[in-house]
Formats: C-alpha cells, sequence, structure tokens
C-alpha cells in the first residue's frame, strides 16, 4: 500500500531520509515548469521564486534548500527580464558579479520529441570585462515557445520562433558547484605561449573523453566553427549559414539518428578515470595517456598508438577503436594545424552515406571502417551535400593557407560568443 | 515491490547518502526498529544474478537496493560476488564518527575461481566490527536473533557514464568552458 507522505518543504522538512530532488530535466520542464507558466497551484513549494539580479549564488543555495538533507544543486524559477527595453539580452548580472552564458544550447527532447532548451551560464565574480570565473553553474531550462506537433518541416520554423522570443518569461533553473578533477591545476589564464596552449587543449581533450556523456566530435568542431564563423547563438537556425545547416537539418531530418547514434558509441568506451576504484584492471592501462599526453608535446604516434592497442585489448567491437583513431586526429588537428585527413573523417563520419566517396576527396586507410561501422544510420539529403561541399572548401582553403598552426586556433581564441 | 511506496511530488528520488543508509536503515533494521519509510526490501541471503534483483530489490534509476545478510560467499545461480578488497568507513557528516563499513564486489560469471568479471558492481554496507561484536556476543544458538550481520547492499552496473542530468558538467560543457578561459570576456556594460 502506499504510504502517504506529505512534505512541507519551505516550512519544516518531512523528505523521508534518503529521498532528495533529483528531477530529470523532462520533469523540470514538463511539470514543473509548464505548470508555472500556466500559473497551475503546484502541488508543493518544491522550486521556488528567485530574482537572480538580487541573490548571489550562495545566496541561492541557502535560500533553495530542500529539508536539511545536504544536497549538491538547487532548484529555483527565475522570470528573465530584458536587459534593455529594446534589446533581446537578459541581464543577469547581480551585486558581486555577473552570470555569464558558456557553450551552446543543448536541446532537451521528450520521447524524441523536441520540449526546450538548457543553456549553460557560469557566474564571474566582479564586473565585466574583469570578472572572475567562479566554480558555480547554472543550468537554465526554458520551454519551446510553441510547443510543435513533430513533423520535420515544422521543426526549423520553430527553432527560430523560439529564439526570437527567448530572451523573456519563466525558466526553471539548477545551480551546482563545478567539481574540478584533473582540469584545475591545468587551468592557464590566457596563456600566451602557443606550448602552454596546446598543453592545456591536448589535456582537456582527453578529459573530454573519459567521462564523454554526449560529447562528439562534430559538436566540438561545429562549436569551433561557430565560434569563428558566427558569432550569435541565435543563428543556429538560419538555413543559409555555411556551417551550421548540414548539422541542423541532419539532426532535425533524422530524428536524433547521427547525434545519438555516435553517443551510444561513447558510451562503450572504457573510460579514462578510474572513479571510486570501482573500475577494473583494465583501466589502469589509460592512466599513463593522460600523464603522456599532458608532458609531450608531440603526442601523434605515442599516444595514437597507445590508444589503439589498449582499445584493441579493452573494447570488444570496433566503434570504440574507431573513436579512439578520432580522438586522436582531434588532438593531431588542434597540434599540427588541419591534417588531410581529419575533416574528411568528421564530415564522413556525419554523413554515414556514400555520397563521401563520390565527393573524391583525398580520404584514407580510416574511411572505410568507419563506414562499416556505421552504416546503421541513414541519411541522405541534397541539401547536405552542399554543405558539405561548403565544409571541404573552407577546411582546405585553411590548410591551404596556413602551414602554421596559428590561424585556426586563433580564430577560434578571438572569438565571442 | 521493486518501486518505492512513498508518494512524493515528480522529481524525488531515492538517492541516499552513505550514512543516510548506514543510519537510518541498517542501524534501524539490525536494531528491529521499523524503517520509515519501509522500502528496502529483505532479500536475506538473496540467490539472484545481479540482473534478476529488478522488481524483487528497491530500484531507482540504475541502482537496486535490498538488505541481506553477511555471508562468506556470495554466490547465485549464475556466479558469484568475488571482493575487490576494497573497504571504506561510513563517517557520520556530523560527528565523524564511523557508523559503518561499506565493502565493494564485483560479479562475476561462472564458477571460482575461474568466473569471468562483469561490470555489476555490489557496495555492501555494514556496520562497525565493534557494534557488532557486542552483539554477536550475545548469540545463543538461535541464528535469527543475530542482528550484527546485517547488511544494505547497493547494486548497480559500472558503465562510466556520467549523469547528464546530475550536479556535473558535461564534458562537452568543459571543452566549452575551457575555449572562455581563453577568450577575453566581453560582456557589453
Amino acid at each position: 500500500m502506499p504510504e502517504k507522505m506529505s512534505i512541507s518543504v519551505n516550512g519544516q522538512s518531512q523528505v523521508p531520509p534518503g529521498f532528495r530532488f533529483h528531477p530529470t530535466e523532462e520533469e523540470l520542464l514538463q511539470y514543473y515548469l509548464r505548470k508555472k507558466v500556466a500559473y497551475d497551484k503546484i502541488d508543493l513549494d518544491v522550486i521556488r521564486d528567485v530574482d537572480l539580479n538580487k541573490l548571489e549564488p550562495w545566496d541561492i543555495q541557502e535560500m533553495c534548500k530542500i529539508g536539511t538533507t545536504p544536497q549538491n544543486d538547487w532548484y529555483f524559477f527565475s522570470h528573465k527580464d530584458k536587459k534593455y527595453p529594446t534589446g533581446t539580452r537578459t541581464n543577469r548580472a547581480t551585486a558581486a558579479g555577473f552570470w555569464k552564458a558558456t557553450g551552446r544550447d543543448k536541446v532537451i527532447y521528450s520521447n524524441s520529441k523536441r520540449i526546450g532548451m538548457r543553456k549553460t551560464l557560469v557566474f564571474y565574480k566582479g564586473r565585466a570585462p574583469h570578472g572572475q570565473k567562479s566554480d558555480w553553474i547554472m543550468h537554465e531550462y526554458r520551454l519551446d515557445d510553441n510547443t510543435v506537433t513533430n513533423s520535420d518541416t515544422n521543426i526549423v520554423s520553430n527553432v527560430m520562433g523560439s529564439e526570437t522570443g527567448q530572451e523573456e518569461g519563466w525558466v526553471v533553473c539548477r545551480i551546482f558547484k563545478k567539481k574540478n578533477h584533473l582540469i584545475k591545476t591545468l587551468d592557464s589564464p590566457r596563456s600566451s605561449s602557443m606550448n602552454e596552449l596546446l598543453e592545456t587543449r591536448s589535456s582537456r581533450t582527453t578529459h573530454m573523453f573519459d567521462s564523454c556523456n554526449e560529447g562528439s566530435l562534430e559538436q566540438i568542431l561545429e562549436e569551433m566553427g561557430n565560434r569563428s564563423s558566427c558569432k550569435e547563438e541565435n543563428n543556429e537556425g538560419n538555413q543559409s549559414e555555411r556551417f551550421l545547416p548540414h548539422i541542423d537539418t541532419g539532426n532535425n531530418n533524422n530524428n536524433n539518428n547521427n547525434g545519438f547514434y555516435y553517443v551510444d558509441r561513447f558510451l562503450k568506451l572504457p573510460s579514462l578515470e578510474s572513479p571510486n576504484s570501482t573500475s577494473t584492471n583494465s583501466q589502469s592501462c589509460y592512466q599513463p595517456i593522460i600523464s603522456d599526453m599532458v608532458a609531450n608535446q608531440d603526442l601523434n604516434n605515442l599516444v595514437y598508438n597507445q590508444m589503439v592497442e589498449s582499445s584493441s585489448i579493452s573494447t570488444s567491437g570496433g566503434g570504440g577503436l574507431t573513436n579512439w583513431a578520432a580522438l586522436d586526429r582531434l588532438v593531431a588537428s588542434q597540434l599540427n594545424g588541419p591534417s588531410p585527413t581529419t575533416f574528411g573523417y568528421c564530415n564522413s563520419t556525419d554523413h554515414h552515406d556514400d555520397h563521401d566517396q563520390d565527393q573524391g576527396h583525398d580520404h584514407d586507410l580510416q574511411l572505410p571502417t568507419i563506414r562499416s561501422s556505421s552504416t546503421s544510420s541513414t541519411t541522405s539529403s541534397s541539401s547536405q551535400m552542399a554543405n558539405y561541399n561548403n565544409d571541404i572548401d573552407l577546411w582546405s582553403f585553411a590548410r591551404s593557407s596556413t602551414s602554421s598552426l596559428e590561424l585556426p586556433i586563433c580564430h577560434v581564441l578571438n572569438a565571442d560568443i | 515491490m521493486g518501486d518505492n511506496n512513498v508518494n512524493l511530488p515528480p522529481g524525488f528520488r531515492f538517492y541516499p547518502t552513505d550514512e543516510e543508509l548506514v543510519v537510518h536503515f541498517l542501524h534501524r533494521k539490525a536494531a528491529l526498529l521499523p524503517c520509515h519509510p519501509d522500502v528496502i526490501p529483505d532479500l536475506d541471503l538473496y540467490p539472484y544474478d545481479p540482473w534478476e534483483l529488478d522488481g524483487k530489490a528497491l530500484a531507482e534509476g540504475n541502482q537496486w537496493y535490498f538488505f541481506s545478510r553477511r555471508t562468506q560467499n556470495r554466490i547465485t545461480s549464475n556466479g558469484y560476488w568475488k571482493s575487490m578488497g576494497i573497504e571504506e568507513p561510513v563517517n557520520a557528516s556530523t560527528s565523524n564518527k564511523k557508523v559503518g563499513i561499506k565493502k565493494y564486489f564485483v560479479f562475476h560469471v561462472g564458477e571460482a575461481p575461474a568466473g569471468v568479471k562483469t561490470s555489476w558492481i555490489m557496495q555492501e554496507y555494514r556496520l562497525p566490527d565493534s557494534a557488532s561484536s557486542s552483539r554477536s556476543s550475545k548469540r545463543k544458538g538461535n541464528p535469527k536473533t543475530d542482528y550484527s550481520k546485517w547488511v544494505v547492499c547497493r547494486v548497480y552496473e559500472h558503465d562510466g557514464d556520467d549523469d547528464d542530468n546530475g550536479t556535473e558538467l558535461s564534458c562537452l560543457d568543459e571543452v566549452f568552458l575551457s575555449l572562455d578561459d581563453l577568450d577575453e570576456i566581453s560582456l557589453p556594460n
């Protein structure tokens, strides 16, 4: 028989021991934020309203406690207000600092239907442009404005519609403190020397893969392209942009085939971390790689060999192997400038189809393996082909115009979000 | 069973800390006090393979919880739990006093010692030895009164996957964040 638990959260806590408020993103959007927006009475005052401009993250932490149990994250509703009456920016400054967006917004799906977006923000103490980055992170969830009923053609228009309306209205937020792994020691603010930069970047790349759950090379490369080509995230849905459309249309037409298929394969990678020593002994062999990657500036062959060895030992499928090879290429491309194989590879995994072959670029030996490991996804559209061409042109331009590595990386460095 | 029977709003889940598991559940169980809420089933010396726990143990996400007894060999129909040789103290957050011990096992398919390791992990929580020895001295032939040997177990399949919903940045976010380091911060005033 269900045992009725009445709990009043902001008064005396009655949350039974062992239970925590740990909502899924879907619950946050579909249950809590939808009720909030519709002015429904929420049966329980779990998520409070917070004026983001008035409270610092550590105040929110106090205010949004649920019960007396220890918490790692705190939830609240916030009403976004425009920074300027005529503008589209949101004012997220507090007395002590400000929240700054990072990365790209992530689409939240429910049953493979798009329901909203997640923005990631970092709290900086002080005033721009001299803010000091803190460990406080905020995930801000917003509902899509128009609830679109699935059909593929509608999605693009919906993307654009929601972008215009995204700077006002209720959002539901989670704040938490970032845990620092190996990252912290390697943080070098605004490194001037290329060596430092390379070390930072290569170690980041390593870290990225050790606990990867949504990462894919396409996304990162896409972001880099994004940063250097167009500076506003609002351009995501713009079909005429050079970089983005092939990825957006790919995901939309395909309903997750591209992106999520890739994610699955990453999940099968052996983890580089050994969390809680619950890991198995096969992981010990990965530890040297991290230090090697950090220490070594010319990692290309060394890491590649180690990774192939390691992954062929401990991964069962071929998918893992090609991903490690892909990692190597990403690292190599960051270190040595775009190599002829790097972007051919990335594009081919993005499209998974025979058009890669027809494009006739200088593919290398890896391609057949890659294609055979990704035959389950079938994607093809003329627009993708067109954009594929654009990409190749652009990268071959970069390749021919830069024998040194400065140019592509500096693009990334100097770009604002 | 296998589902928690507590009526809470959406988003509340059974994510006990080690301390809560020991203090609110194991201690009460061992002392024959009722657990509130009584959500963790008692599987005794269960013979189940880890993938059979669904529907028998308390399931939350990818984790399963149940009470059991301490035993030398945990043998199931298709394999056995092998100690990983790791023990950690569970300390009370307020007093820092040791309230329990957490031991790790990994499931092997087949017969010991030739079993094949799997990615199923079990954390077995027991009360500190001092507490159990004082109690076990009272043992008088009737094993049913030997409450000292209770354990509470958490079983999960280790897949190296971080919970994207959790309080952790995704690896992709970390990359973006690191790229921010290299940018000039340029917010309009």
